[in-house]
């Protein structure tokens, strides 16, 4: 128990120590104040005071326990005697044997000293011996060595001496590599020794190489040995410092020189392409190419490996070929031609892309094409548009050697019919390039349909313009040519097709367009968004709309222009003021007549019929001449001696109060309107220039007489009766304004003179 | 007088073609007109407007022996005038003075200076010096360029050079260059003819047919602006006389005549026999204005004035009050307007 209780109290002491040893620097110290307190533990310590544990144990404990205590402690101190008895027996005990051991020792190293001499004798005399040995051998190994060096000479210099004859087997057998491994390994010696002792045996050698390069060129330059073959022919004209610089020159011309042959097949199969309706023709020429290109691309491939240095080469040589397939693209585009065969060009090109990139990743030749392709498809689809905008103008103008039989309604509807359907097929076209599954017209998809539309735009605007162009060159070629004769009729005539095919555009060609656009050409927007939008119908429309009115207001002024002249002849020439009596109706109203029945026939074939009616808001002016002049009401009232004319100006005044008619409205699309615009404008002018006049009374007869003949016929023409009578009236009124005495003709002679006009005629 | 009109009104008796802005008189803004009228007795107007703007009031009726084709004021006195008449078979041309005191006189007779007469033909017009005193006169007619020599205080004037436009040229109009006393521009049937006038010789000509007027730009050198039958109107640049910097749609009818705003640039008034008055503001008021940029195409039309009864044969601005003009239909009926209103649009 005690035994037990001894290493639990050490154990838990220990513990302590060490917590204490960790809470305060002095182990010392706090053991001396932890055994101060008290600890009956400490009695296995170092420090054990035997009188102050006394002293605690009989402070501490009471008799009981005191005796307890004294039990436990005699049996302790009983136990540690034992241990201790044992203890020293035990070492007693290895003590004894020790000294014994040492004892048998000591006798049996007695005898090993002469065994050690013995042994060293022997040994001396082992190594005299193998001296001797030595000595005596020394002089024959030497020999021996040096016998085998010469040797090992001797057989080198059979080497070479056999080397043109080995060569020469190897040239036979084609192990044109061993030649070379021994030829490479001869070298050094040769370049040691070839000037004395072996020149005959280098000289034969050298020439047998010289054949093994020659062989070697030539196996590199013919196509039909592997390029396996190849390659090792290069790796070993390498080895044997040749050239090879200039030999890679050499096959590289070759190549470009087969380019050169690739492109003449090209054109060969655009060619028939052209006229391959038939698939069979055109499909075995493009075989041919894809069979010539695929060659091409293998030889790519073998230079490659051949001299793999080459690439920069390469990749400008497939270049090149790549560059002339769309120089030869577009040169053929000049022709005309459609999207389908762009697509087989482009098909075509594309393939033997794909075919030298495979061989040629490097040169990024679907990238580099890709480009090419970007510049060609946008210039195909400009060209297109701009062989469309030629097509219009030419269905426009007519077919040039008979101008004459190209009426206007012709034009007018070949035009119509250009434009929609051109633009119907153009757009087709284009829809055909975009649904092709062409990887390379797939990328440009976007950029495709932003160009189409731009192109559209683009298309539109240069349109407007050149209409503005046709017509101008046709409005100065009538003020040249103003006697007019049928040629520059069927001039004027275009300025009125102009006109309608501009409002055709806008009314119908346009939304055409645009719808078809929307459902075919959506997407895009490659372009960025900053622009807008690449097509903007809203503004084509406009455009022509207003192009449509301005070349409608140019034809009538064209017309009146022309009227205006005769007018202005009649009424510049003759003196007025002595005019004698009129006898006749002037013929200046059937060059009227006849001005106004050429612009209504005109009219007639392009323009629709419009029905009748007056747009009072329209009206951008109104003449009712003398209306707010009381004065001179006045005035006729007064001149009672010239009651006839007062007479005839006073139905003249109550018919214009009755009525105000506009002359100046706004033109519209019919024949009525363009027609009666052109006569109201030609009164107006014909009123002014009676204002500038002045007349006596036969002049001013003789204009009552023409305006009276007048009437009819421009009732029929204009079919707006009202405004013009009034017109009409106007001339007159001014006419008798600017008389010196209106006496008006009698209305029987007035008659009598229609009659006989109308009877002559 | 009527409708939305606002513009100042006054009648003449009878029809009337010409009227001109009183330049010299610096006091009021004043414009004299003449009637055109075949069998009555003819009268000049003196016409001023009120300080308020607000009235035309006649200053002065004086009778003219015949009917006015055209009337020019003079530039430096205000009581001379030139007036071109016709007897209905001949046309004769006369320099006036209006006598002093004639608010006082009842019906005042003007007083003849000198008569422009020459032999020939039909006188189209009498042009003073637009730019200052000048002792000089043109006149213009059918076949002649005559040029004068006025004194005013002795009251004669003698023909200084005549040259005759050649047979097939029927001379119609002219416009004698503020910029250079040596120049007139004169209109013939199918060109415009540059006269020098101290040669006498024509120096350069515009292709361009039935010019009915034509006005310098009296703000910039070299410009021209004509009024064609059915053209409209076309600016020029003498520098260029191939084609003009500008055109302007014009009227309806014939544009008649055509006034530079002798103080706003570019501003251009025309009258038409479709009885308007068109306000224009030409691009071509910025010297690099014939590069015509399409994002600012603006409507060069300001206003139109449409109160008219009958065809606008003449307008003119007032020196005086530049924002205003005057505007006398066929009817003789004379409107003022101010253009006021539109100015800021510039």
């Amino acid at each position: 128990m005690a035994a037990e209780d001894v290493p639990l109290d050490d154990k838990a002491k220990r513990m302590r120590d060490l917590l204490s040893s960790f809470y305060s620097p002095d182990p010392s110290m706090s053991s001396n104040a932890s055994s101060k307190p008290g600890s009956l533990d400490a009695i296995n310590t170092a420090s054990f005071d035997a009188d102050q544990y006394m002293d605690l144990l009989v402070q501490k404990s009471n008799l009981e326990v005191l005796l307890k205590r004294h039990v436990e402690m005699a049996a302790e101190i009983k136990n540690l005697d034992t241990d201790l008895q044992m203890l020293v027996y035990e070492n007693y005990n290895k003590f004894i044997s020790a000294t014994d051991t040492i004892r048998r020792m000591k006798s049996n190293i007695v005898g090993m000293e002469s065994n050690m001499e013995q042994l060293l004798d022997k040994i001396m005399s082992v190594q005299s011996r193998s001296d001797g040995v030595n000595t005596s051998l020394f002089e024959k190994r030497e020999h021996i060595e040096k016998l085998h060096r010469t040797r090992n000479l001797l057989r080198k210099v059979q080497f070479i001496f056999d080397l043109p004859a080995r060569l020469g087997k190897c040239i036979k057998s084609e192990a044109y590599a061993d030649a070379v491994k021994f030829y490479t390994g001869a070298m050094p010696i040769f370049k040691a020794y070839g000037d004395s002792s072996f020149q005959d045996c280098k000289r034969a050698s050298e020439e047998a190489i010289a054949t093994i390069i020659k062989n070697l060129q030539g196996k590199l330059f013919s196509d039909s040995e592997s390029i396996q073959s190849r390659a090792e022919a290069a790796v070993l004209l390498k080895q044997l410092d040749f050239p090879v610089d200039s030999l890679k020159a050499k096959l590289l011309e070759k190549l470009e020189q087969s380019l050169a042959d690739l492109e003449v097949k090209t054109e060969g199969i655009e060619s028939a392409g052209e006229d391959s309706t038939s698939h069979s023709g055109g499909g075995s020429s493009i075989g041919n190419h894809e069979a010539s290109v695929g060659e091409f691309a293998e030889a790519v491939r073998a230079y490659r490996v051949i001299f793999p240095d080459s690439d920069k080469q390469l990749i400008s040589l497939s270049r090149d070929l790549i560059t002339r397939h769309f120089e030869v693209t577009e040169q053929y585009m000049q022709k005309h031609i459609s999207s389908a065969e762009l697509l087989n060009f482009l098909k075509i090109i594309w393939t033997d892309v794909l075919l030298l990139d495979n061989v040629l990743e490097e040169a990024g030749l679907p990238d580099f094409s890709l480009e090419a392709a970007r510049l060609v498809v946008k210039k195909y689809i400009s060209s297109k548009l701009t062989h469309f905008q030629q097509d219009i103008a030419d269905s426009l103008v007519g077919p040039k050697e008979r101008v004459g039989d190209y009426s206007l309604q012709d034009a007018l509807e070949a035009g119509k019919k250009t434009v929609l359907q051109g633009s119907m097929d153009v757009l087709l076209d284009f829809r055909q390039l975009l649904d092709d599954k062409l990887e390379l017209v797939i990328k440009l998809r976007d950029s495709i349909i932003d160009w189409v539309l731009e192109g559209f735009q683009v298309f539109f605007r240069t349109l407007d313009d050149h209409f503005v162009l046709l017509s101008e060159k046709k409005s100065s070629l009538d003020q040249g040519l103003k006697e007019g004769a049928q040629t520059d009729k069927a001039l004027t005539g275009l300025v009125l097709v102009l006109s309608q095919i501009s409002v055709f555009i806008e009314q119908s060609a346009i939304p055409t367009i645009t719808e078809e656009i929307a459902s075919s050409f959506s997407g895009g927007g490659a372009r960025g968004y900053e622009y807008g939008p690449a097509f903007v119908p809203g503004e084509i429309c406009r455009r022509f709309r207003s192009a449509g009115e301005k070349f409608v207001n140019l034809y009538i002024k064209i017309r009146t222009q022309r009227i205006s002249v005769i007018l202005r002849k009649r009424f510049t020439t003759p003196n007025w003021v002595k005019h004698k009596e009129p006898r006749d109706v002037h013929m200046f109203v059937d060059l009227l007549l006849q001005e106004l029945e050429a612009a209504r026939s005109e009219v007639k074939q392009i323009l629709p019929q419009g029905i009748r009616k007056h747009h009072r808001s329209d009206s951008n002016g109104s003449t009712t001449s003398s209306r707010s002049n009381p004065l001179r009401d006045d005035r006729m009232g007064r001149s009672n001696t010239h009651r006839a004319r007062s007479q005839l100006l006073e139905t003249h005044l109550a018919k214009l109060f009755k009525q105000k008619v506009e002359i100046f409205t706004k033109v519209e699309y019919t024949q009525e309107s363009v027609v009666s615009t052109i006569v109201k404008l030609s009164l107006k002018s014909l009123q002014e220039f009676v204002r500038l006049q002045t007349f006596n009374r036969s002049g001013f007869q003789q204009i009552q007489l023409d305006i009276q003949f007048l009437r009819m016929p421009l009732k029929e023409i204009a079919e707006d009766e009202a405004a013009v009578d009034f017109l009409l009236d106007e001339v007159i009124v001014a006419a008798s304004e600017r008389c010196l005495d209106p006496i008006p003709l009698e209305p029987p002679i007035l008659d009598k003179l229609i009659q006989a006009k109308l009877a002559k005629s | 007088m009527q409708g939305a009109s606002s513009g100042v009104g006054y009648g003449l008796k009878y029809q009337a073609r010409c009227i001109s802005d009183v330049r010299a008189d610096t006091d009021h803004t004043s414009f004299l007109t003449g009637t055109l009228s075949l069998k009555e007795e003819n009268e000049v107007h003196l016409i001023r407007l009120s300080s308020g703007g607000t009235e035309l009031v006649c200053e002065g009726l004086f009778s003219h022996p015949n009917e006015i084709w055209d009337l020019r004021s003079c530039p430096f006195d205000q009581r001379i005038f030139s007036t071109v008449y016709s007897s209905g078979e001949s046309f004769g041309a006369a320099v006036w003075q209006i006598p002093e005191l004639y608010g006082q006189l009842n019906s005042p007779q003007l007083e003849k200076i000198a008569s422009l007469d020459s032999l020939v033909g039909k006188i189209n017009c009498v042009l003073w010096w637009p730019s200052g005193k000048h002792e000089k006169l043109i006149s213009i007619d059918q076949e002649n360029i005559f040029s004068w020599n006025l004194d005013c205080s002795k009251k004669v004037s003698q023909v200084q050079s005549q040259e005759s436009a050649g047979m097939l040229h029927y001379l119609s109009g002219g416009a004698w260059d503020p910029h250079d006393v040596n120049a007139v521009a004169a209109t013939c049937e199918s060109s415009v003819q540059f006269w020098d006038l101290r040669t006498m010789k024509k120096t350069n000509s515009i292709e361009c047919t039935h010019v009915h007027d034509l006005e310098y730009d009296t703000r910039k050198k070299h410009i021209l602006v004509t009024a064609e039958d059915e053209s409209g109107i076309h600016i020029w640049d003498l520098r260029m006389p191939k084609v003009p910097i500008q055109e302007l749609p014009g009227h309806a009818h014939w544009t008649w005549t055509v006034r530079c705003n002798p103080e706003y640039d570019g501003l251009i008034l025309s009258a038409g026999t479709d009885s308007t008055v068109n306000l224009w503001l030409s691009s071509s008021s910025s010297e690099d204005g014939m590069v015509e940029s399409p994002t600012k195409r603006f409507n060069p039309l300001l206003n139109t004035y449409t109160d008219y009864e009958d065809c606008v044969y003449s307008v003119a601005w007032s020196t005086r009050e530049p924002w205003i003009f005057a505007s006398l239909s066929y009817d003789g009926r004379v409107v003022v307007e101010s253009v006021k209103p539109y100015l800021s649009k510039k």
